[in-house]
């Protein structure tokens, strides 16, 4: 028998409308030796198993204390999951939040997100006026005085807010949690992409939708990797 | 009469006992708030991921060969996958019928994205693995049921999955050797099953990633190395269990070329490629020696004869487990509903297993309880039970 090229029935509709692969180079990063260090030494001690499904306690609980530190915002570890890369926390929350037949919208660019509501079967609008918003998207890089002026409306309007830090070019001074009265429907997605993106770690955190959530994510990936977790602790906690 | 659930059992358990794979994490929540706890739950090998991939591993970390992999996977991996199976499993496979996927259980859903449409009926082996149903009701998948039974070992009949198909379905769903019932579908029902899933036009979606703990006499046979199937199948599998590599997230899926671009570009927009680290660990336990596996599958051997003894012992029936990592025993000579059951054995014997209701709404007479102790604790398992199941015998 030869191999196969072509499943004997079509393949699902949803496949067409999906970007073709783009090819990402290997390449080798120069990850900081306590680093390495730190995931060898959870491989010597037997950490191969599936981790908690929400991911490692020491991961959960240092991501919720940087977002304590830095904005002033309380989330509680059992609100944070930890994911494989942003690319998984952004398909998560946009298959929870986002409602097939709505708009989420998003200012600039919404190729980061693009698949993932076609998947969901909801569409990206840079505007108000595109029709049912459920979602806004909303990044650190973009145009300050329009995404606060975004933020009054959604209050309004009870939409979810995904803050995506992962492609922020620096740090931010603000997140949209700060306001009290948003704080619980805003989802904060990071990640470890920008120097070990080939470890597969991110982070979803926050919101009264946390726990379902994470109960998605199990659904898909039941977990993400135990030493790219450990890993990415030593160099959260070393500030590398 | 089916077993009813007793209303005094804790509201915890009583709000998701509808919700299988909710009920399975609710009890596993429970368990891991007491002191020792035997868990007999969970799929997760207790067993060490054999050295020299851990050693591997290690090794890629030292050198830095930890940079992004394509989506598919590593061309070196992919490779290797793709001449096991031709090897050992005889399927018609080349490197682009190959993708590496972040375990089983994503190669499952992004098997069921690209090939299942809104409204499209999917067969489905009762008990099933409810993990699955996140994935086939996400994709708009509709899942029907086919019946096995005790009396069969949980086997699949070809007449039972014909008599099931409509003009809707599109695909049948096989895990075998199967979670939770340690049967297996053997070879000469897969022919028969192949015969009738070509004849109906039918994809084959075979999740075979306790395909090499197989128990004597038995064997493992994948359905896609039959003529006319390589078309029609998609064939998955995963490190974590024969290897013991769970917490890794590596597994792979093998399909018609087609199949495996349209899985990829789903994998490329929900969850990316596997972590880089496990694909090189993944290498090595595909291309590396093979004993542990056969040193794993012996242990496991071994303890299925003892907690098998101590089912007997308590008056539990079971299908012949002749795969896999658990055993399915039937319940109902204690007259409690498997849920319930189950939440006496944790609060009052310190023993986790899981309700045969985590598998299927009606299996209120069935446990699934996993050989993943050493023998020394399956034994005291079975000693902590046994009081457990006298004292509340209806």
């Amino acid at each position: 028998m030869n191999p196969a090229k072509t499943l004997c029935r079509p393949l699902a509709r949803r496949v067409a409308g999906l970007d073709k692969l783009t090819q990402v180079p290997g390449g080798r990063p120069d990850i900081p030796q306590n680093v390495i260090q730190a995931a060898v030494d959870a491989l010597a001690r037997g950490e191969t198993h599936y981790t908690d499904r929400p991911g490692i306690p020491e991961f959960r609980q240092w991501v919720a204390d940087d977002l304590g530190r830095r904005y002033g915002i309380s989330i509680d570890p059992k609100e944070v999951t930890i994911t494989c890369g942003s690319t998984e926390a952004r398909y998560v929350t946009m298959t929870l939040l986002a409602q097939p037949a709505t708009w989420v919208l998003c200012l600039g660019d919404p190729a980061s997100i693009r698949g993932a509501l076609h998947l969901v079967g909801a569409q990206p609008a840079d505007s108000m006026a595109a029709g049912r918003i459920t979602v806004l998207y909303l990044r650190p890089d973009d145009e300050r005085a329009a995404l606060a002026a975004l933020l009054r409306p959604a209050e309004r309007e009870n939409w979810w807010i995904v803050w995506d830090m992962s492609l922020a070019t620096a740090r931010p001074d603000f997140h949209p949690a700060q306001n009290e009265k948003l704080a619980a429907r805003v989802v904060t997605i990071d990640s470890l992409s920008h120097c070990m993106a080939g470890w597969r770690v991110g982070w979803m955190a926050g919101s009264e939708a946390a726990l379902r959530l994470r109960a998605r994510k199990q659904a898909i990936t039941i977990c993400t990797t135990s030493v790219s977790q450990w890993a990415g602790l030593e160099l959260l906690r070393s500030g590398e | 009469m089916m077993t009813a659930l007793n209303p005094n059992i804790p509201a915890a358990v009583r709000e998701v006992a509808a919700d299988g794979t909710q009920l399975r994490y609710r009890l596993m929540e429970m368990a891991a708030a007491m002191d020792n706890i035997i868990t007999l739950g969970r799929g997760d090998p207790d067993l060490p991921t054999p050295a020299h991939i851990v050693a591997a591993a290690s090794q890629a970390m030292r050198e830095q060969r930890t940079g992004l992999s394509p989506v598919k996977g590593l061309p070196e991996l992919r490779n290797a996958i793709a001449d096991h199976l031709r090897r050992e499993n005889g399927l018609p496979v080349g490197r682009g019928n190959v993708m590496v996927t972040t375990g089983g259980q994503e190669g499952l859903f992004l098997a069921v994205q690209a090939v299942i449409d809104p409204g499209d009926e999917i067969l489905v082996p009762d008990p099933r693995y409810s993990s699955y149903d996140d994935a086939i009701q996400r994709a708009g998948g509709k899942m029907v049921m086919v019946p096995t039974n005790r009396e069969d070992a949980f086997n699949l009949e070809a007449e039972d999955v014909e008599a099931a198909i409509t003009p809707a379905t599109k695909a049948l769903l096989i895990v075998t050797p199967s979670n939770p019932t340690a049967g297996i579908v053997t070879e000469d029902r897969l022919r028969r099953i192949a015969e009738v899933v070509i004849r109906r036009n039918l994809i084959v979606i075979v999740d075979e990633i306790y395909g090499k703990i197989v128990y004597d006499p038995w064997q493992h046979f994948s359905i896609g190395s039959l003529s006319g199937m390589a078309e029609r199948t998609i064939t998955l599998d995963a490190f974590s269990k024969a290897y013991a590599m769970t917490g890794w997230r590596c597994g792979y899926a093998a399909a018609a070329e087609n199949v495996i671009e349209a899985m990829a570009r789903i994998k490329q927009v929900t969850t990316g490629p596997v972590a880089t680290v496990s694909q090189w660990a993944g290498l090595a336990a595909i291309t590396g020696p093979q004993n542990c596996v056969e040193e794993y599958r012996q242990i496991y051997t071994e303890r299925r004869h003892i907690l098998l003894e101590g089912l007997d012992r308590m008056g539990f029936a079971y299908g012949e487990p002749r795969g896999g990592l658990f055993v399915w025993a039937d319940s109902s000579s204690t007259g409690i509903h498997a849920a319930e059951l189950s939440y006496l054995l944790l609060k009052e014997a310190g023993v986790l297993i899981f309700p045969g209701t985590a598998f299927g709404e009606k299996w209120r007479e069935y446990v699934r309880i996993t050989l993943l102790e050493p023998i020394e604790v399956l034994k005291e398992a079975v000693e902590r039970m046994m009081p457990v199941v006298t004292r509340y015998r209806r």
